[in-house]
């Protein structure tokens, strides 16, 4: 018996590969080498040439009060991200997983945020939230005389922020989590049924081990979404109230590379939050495929 | 089909490679320059279009294409487009700082800047490279007359101490005394800053930020703190409301049109919004005051075109540039439109102009004539002006005065940390 020739077949996977693995290097790999590339100078475009620092402009990032409050600014951005559109988006799915015109309905109402332009959901909630907007006047009208300044108390702004990208993110949740309770067989939650489980023994014992995949997908997209968070806070408070209030890391890195047109620095900070966000995504991923259970 | 398919790819490459060969210019041919517009209430497509027509139609031969700037952050947009090799043959109302010092602007020579009336206005390094073409007063202050005489105010404030008497009386009848705003444009928040620096400490020192890229002196230094501190008292006593911090520039002139608040320090150019939208009230407007009452008034010359050095159609470039600033009907346009003070010599405004514009004018016009005009604080773009970036920490510094965050102290400590950084 003849043997096929094993070069045909690895050029045959190769054609089919390759311009995945072409548009990848380019597309990814290359600005991330580049970037890296940049972090090791004092690239000023405006000011050229650039010398080579070394790894000075990591040394100062790392006694830069804007940045070290850039980075506290995104990690409660994220907290608050990924646990808010989890919890609720998982209270929303078992809410919505029923049959009728009327679940369909409310499925189409919670999703559709997510298909808006996170800078037109900004405008609108700048609009909304607005010291003379709708909710302070509804709060104005039910006897609120001082109502909060949702942009502009340095105390609240962050907040106000990370309950835009909740709202956005939330129909993502749902979607998730009711994709993944469509996959929770009937057979077992009967069985569990007959064996005596109420509904909250059902949920844990049954329903929430098989929820597991989907937490893991909603948890890695939303650690992702919150650690780049740009559009949102130059859209809606342009890092302010003053200094520091809701300048994230991502915001921080184009303000100082297109504004003060220093990108070396820029893009140190630009690698700093690619090696942070990698380092959490995989801790994230390997602690919840632990939870997860095959059928 | 090889055969061609080859060639096809070869024409492609050869086209791509050709495109990035032009580089720095949009590679336009012929007569045809690129033309980087922005468009805002203001000054909508309209306006443009029939400004790049008159141009063209006077010069045969000459085709314009207008690139429009996403958002009124035209400067930053003019960064990406040169960036990525698309920088355009001609631009209006970008920033010149960086772009000149690399080589990127075309220096105009003092032949061509003869018709202007401040042809020395804005150097860097020595060239003059954006089109002095209009001045704007950056902040004089407009006034609510009815509520003024609401709150039994006779007459505009001249000196510091009757600006802080009138607010107090605005106040003591429950009326704002300032419309403020701030939101994502920032400089809004920043506009009594603005006026408070130029008139007390440029009006006394008016090198005074040559001498900051000098290291002669510091924002820590008592002149810059004092003005800061004048600021910082117009909140502690209530006459600023921090609320109104979240408000975009458009909500914030919408509130003084709509009688919410008393004073607004804004630039001249609100006066084409008020003589246009005509509110129920009269408008008046006054000098920023001084502490004794002494006339200086912070301004801003530039504000022109500029033409890309390396356009491959730079004869045409200038010649449009040239053409569009000095074209009579073009500057009554702008007047009109955006309430801009020509700086040409020899222009006078059309008489149809409106009466807060021309109340501004007059008051320009006489601190002209007192040699009494100052630069605007955070408005300088040339060698005399602040570095890149730092406009965005002095919009934050006022903030952080205004919500409360940080004392004076602070903020000129952060102004300095951060001087330092964007150097």
């Amino acid at each position: 018996m003849r043997r096929k020739p094993i070069l045909p077949r690895v050029w045959h996977f190769a054609s089919f590969g390759a311009p995945g693995v072409l548009i990848y290097l380019c597309f990814v790999m290359a600005p991330i080498l580049i970037s890296f590339g940049y972090s090791l100078t004092n690239h000023n475009p405006f000011n050229p040439p650039s010398e080579f620092v070394g790894f000075e402009n990591y040394k100062l990032l790392f006694q830069d009060e804007q940045f070290l409050t850039a980075l506290w600014v995104t990690t409660i951005l994220t907290v608050i991200v990924v646990v808010v559109p989890n919890v609720l988006g998982l209270g929303v799915a078992l809410l919505l997983d029923r049959k009728g015109w009327l679940y369909n309905a409310l499925r189409s109402v919670f999703f559709t945020p997510v298909i808006l332009s996170s800078v037109v959901v900004s405008i609108i909630w700048t609009k909304l939230l607005d010291d003379r907007g709708p909710v302070n006047d509804f709060l104005r009208a039910i006897g609120v005389d001082h109502p909060p300044g949702w942009l502009s108390d340095p105390d609240l702004a962050l907040y106000s922020v990370a309950s835009i990208v909740c709202w956005q993110m939330l129909g993502f949740c749902v979607v998730v989590y009711l994709a993944g309770l469509q996959g929770v067989p009937a057979e077992l939650l009967e069985a569990a049924e007959i064996d005596g489980a109420g509904p909250v023994r059902r949920f844990r014992a049954v329903t929430w081990p098989l929820l597991a995949p989907s937490l893991t997908i909603n948890t890695v997209v939303l650690l992702i979404s919150a650690f780049k968070t740009y559009d949102y806070v130059k859209v809606v408070t342009n890092g302010g109230p003053g200094s520091g209030t809701t300048a994230t890391i991502a915001f921080n890195v184009l303000a100082t590379g297109l504004d003060a047109n220093h990108v070396g620095y820029a893009s140190a900070m630009a690698v700093v939050m690619l090696v942070i966000v990698a380092t959490l995504t995989t801790i994230v991923l390997r602690f919840l495929r632990l939870r997860e259970v095959d059928l | 089909m090889k055969r061609s398919f080859a060639l096809g790819a070869a024409l492609l490459v050869a086209a791509s490679l050709t495109g990035c060969a032009v580089g720095g210019g949009t590679g336009t041919s012929g007569g045809e320059i690129s033309f980087l517009t922005f468009e805002t209430p203001n000054l909508p497509p309209s306006y443009w279009d029939a400004a790049i027509k008159r141009v063209t139609d006077r010069n045969p031969g000459l085709t314009v294409k207008k690139l429009v700037a996403p958002s009124t952050d035209r400067t930053g947009y003019a960064k990406q487009l040169l960036q990525s090799g698309q920088f355009p043959d001609v631009a209006i109302a970008v920033d010149s700082a960086g772009f000149a010092e690399s080589g990127n602007l075309y220096a105009w020579t003092p032949e061509e800047l003869k018709d202007f009336q401040f042809p020395a206005a804005n150097p860097i390094k020595g060239g003059h490279h954006q089109l002095p073409a209009n001045t704007q007063t950056i902040p004089p202050i407009y006034y609510n007359k009815k509520l003024f005489a609401d709150a039994g105010i006779a007459s505009a404030p001249k000196t510091w101490g009757e600006l802080l008497a009138a607010s107090e009386k605005l106040k003591a009848k429950g009326i704002t005394p300032f419309t403020i705003g701030g939101g994502k444009e920032g400089f809004p928040s920043a506009m009594l800053l603005d006026g408070l620096v130029s008139v007390e400490v440029y009006g006394k020192t008016p090198d005074w930020l040559s001498q900051r890229r000098a290291d002669k002196v510091k924002f820590t230094d008592p002149a810059f703190q004092q003005a800061f501190g004048k600021f910082a008292d117009l909140v502690a006593k209530g006459y600023v409301d921090k609320t109104q911090v979240s408000r975009d520039y458009s909500a914030t002139e919408t509130a003084f049109l709509n009688g919410e608040g008393a004073m607004y320090p804004m630039g001249n150019w609100f006066a084409a919004s008020a003589d246009a939208k005509k509110p129920s009230f009269d408008i008046g407007v006054f000098n920023f005051p001084s502490e004794n009452g002494k006339l200086v008034v912070p301004a801003y010359t530039g504000g022109g075109i500029v033409v890309n050095a390396k356009s491959p159609n730079l004869d045409a470039a200038r010649k449009f540039a040239l053409a569009f600033q000095l074209d009579k009907e073009q500057i009554d346009a702008s007047v009109k439109a955006d309430g801009l003070f020509p700086a040409i010599k020899g222009y006078t405004p059309p008489s149809d102009a409106g009466p807060v514009f021309k109340a501004g004018y007059e008051l320009y016009r006489e601190a002209v004539a007192k040699n009494a005009v100052v630069n605007a604080f955070s408005w300088e773009t040339a060698d005399d002006g602040l570095l890149p970036g730092m406009k965005d920490k002095v919009y934050q510094a006022a903030q952080d005065v205004i919500t409360g965050r940080k004392t004076v102290a602070d903020v000129c400590a952060f102004l300095d940390a951060e001087w330092a950084k964007a150097r």
